[in-house]
């Protein structure tokens, strides 16, 4: 399975262990053992220079800190748009991109409480994206 | 102390969509006003340094090294300088620091770009994988799209209008209608600016800086040489540089660049000055927020008051810091490895006082900022007859 609605990066263990847990709607981040700072999206190496990160279940609820709606989107994603592109803040102190969808923009507030669930946009691939809590 | 590092010779060309040059030519047509301007051959020069972003764009692997030669450079070094849309202050930073170390004591300093060999769609895609290809590009997100989210964080935070962000706009047309190396030499109206297609919501195209091919030199020397060469040598008082977070997510604000600050701090600690003294700026206005944004967090007004600052025109001619007189990003273009040399360019004329019809009156201290991506790359140059 990979990630993304679009992509051509190799599908590395993290990646497909994020990937794995999401189709089975669990979000998972990693966490530093020694600095205990966490990562949404997860990282394999700690911005501290560790490499020893574990899993950790992220919370799947958070609102929305900003958004916008690509009209003009790039070759690869051209067959989604227009499609809304949004920053939410998770609980817990973490901040994560992703689509939102369930909303009409015309209504769309910076606030917006949101859940994150997972998305498969074809049989080959998944995404999480948001929508209104 | 570092010493003084002048620039003694500027050249630019045309900015537009050239079908009729390829980068080399482009090159070219800079380099030789520059070379004309400082009254010294390619022959005088230690060595290049070469700021082009992109080789899809340019479709041509390495071409530094095509350019290198196409000057005339042939056994001389060169080093070719990357930074995305800050490629050409990286380019202008990097001359700098090789001037000081003492390796070089005359370098020709190149910026430039080919942008439109490919459509719009394959631009919009190629800028995107500038983006994190791992957690930022699978969703689809776009270079507009980023300022966008800026933007309805700065709307949403501090009241920043739809009219406010099209001022910008008009501002910049308005003095790249007077400047004849500019890509769109036209004036907009606000309703026009305000009226125009969306592009990434709340941004529109007028919004949006152009796609563009050009390029743009500058000589720069030691103080000793420098002043040998000319005698009206525009000093470099004070680089700064710095960086932000790769994921835009992380960052604890999305309403202004935490690279600007920092790099605008060390700049003006080193030339000594505060924001107060600029009398005329370049800053990054790839996008109209970016542009309000940059007044911001370069210290022009408060935090928030970016909006407040345009619309009371105090970044026009007779306002407290005129910026963008030569059109900006937005109407003179930007072509990404030229644009920061471009942007040097302006401002040695407007210090010398060449800059005619657009002059700012006994401008004394500019400054230059210029970024790449969405701040992972931020340039603050300070320059001072």
């Amino acid at each position: 399975m990979k990630f993304g609605y679009t992509s051509w990066l190799p599908e590395t263990e993290l990646v497909n262990t994020f990937t794995e847990a999401l189709g089975n709607n669990k979000l998972l981040g990693t966490r530093c053992r020694k600095c205990k700072q966490k990562y949404l999206p997860p990282r394999a190496h700690c911005k501290c220079g560790s490499t020893e990160l574990e899993w950790f279940d992220a919370p799947n609820r958070g609102k929305i800190r900003t958004y916008t709606v690509v009209s003009f989107a790039p070759e690869s994603m051209s067959k989604y748009a227009p499609y809304i592109v949004g920053i939410a803040e998770v609980e817990g102190g973490m901040s994560l991109m992703g689509q939102l969808t369930g909303v009409a923009p015309s209504t769309l507030k910076v606030g917006l409480p949101i859940q994150i669930v997972a998305h498969h946009p074809n049989t080959d691939r998944t995404v999480y994206k948001f929508k209104p809590a | 102390m570092p010493s003084k590092v002048g620039i003694v010779g500027i050249g630019h060309s045309k900015f537009g969509k050239r079908a009729d040059a390829t980068i080399r030519e482009l090159a070219h047509e800079a380099v030789r006003p520059a070379l004309e301007d400082a009254g010294l051959t390619v022959g005088d020069m230690d060595a290049s340094v070469i700021g082009i972003a992109g080789e899809e764009f340019a479709m041509q692997g390495a071409p530094a090294a095509v350019v290198h030669d196409y000057v005339g450079m042939r056994n001389k070094p060169t080093y070719r300088v990357e930074a995305a849309c800050a490629t050409g202050s990286a380019a202008i930073r990097t001359a700098w620091a090789l001037i000081n170390s003492k390796l070089h004591d005359v370098v020709l300093v190149i910026g430039a770009e080919t942008m439109t060999r490919v459509s719009s769609a394959r631009a919009t895609e190629l800028m995107a994988r500038a983006g994190d290809t791992r957690w930022e590009y699978p969703f689809g997100i776009t270079f507009p799209g980023f300022y966008a989210l800026m933007a309805t964080a700065h709307m949403s935070e501090f009241g920043t209008t739809r009219e406010q962000l099209s001022m910008v706009s008009v501002k910049n047309h308005k003095y790249g209608a007077m400047n004849p190396y500019a890509h769109l030499q036209k004036e907009v109206s606000l309703e026009e600016a305000v009226k125009s297609i969306i592009i990434s919501h709340p941004l529109n195209l007028y919004d949006c800086c152009l796609i563009s091919d050009g390029a743009a030199a500058v000589v720069m020397a030691s103080e000793e040489k420098a002043k040998q060469i000319t005698d009206t040598p525009i000093w470099i008082r004070g680089l700064g540089a710095a960086s932000d977070s790769m994921l835009i997510a992380e960052r604890p604000t999305l309403t202004g660049l935490m690279g600007t600050k920092a790099a605008a701090k060390r700049a003006y600690e080193m030339a000594g000055i505060g924001p107060g003294d600029v009398d005329v700026a370049e800053v990054h206005d790839c996008f109209t927020i970016a542009e309000i944004m940059a007044y911001e967090d370069l210290g022009f007004c408060e935090k928030g008051k970016g909006g407040k600052f345009i619309e009371e025109q105090q970044s026009y001619i007779g306002g407290e810091v005129p910026v963008n007189i030569d059109g900006g990003l937005k109407s003179k273009g930007h072509p990404l490895g030229a644009t920061g040399v471009s942007m040097a360019v302006e401002l040695v004329k407007q210090l010398r006082g060449e800059a005619g019809n657009r002059q700012v009156s006994n401008a004394e201290i500019a400054l230059s900022h210029n970024v790449g991506e969405t701040g992972q790359f931020v340039f603050v140059h300070i320059y001072s007859r």
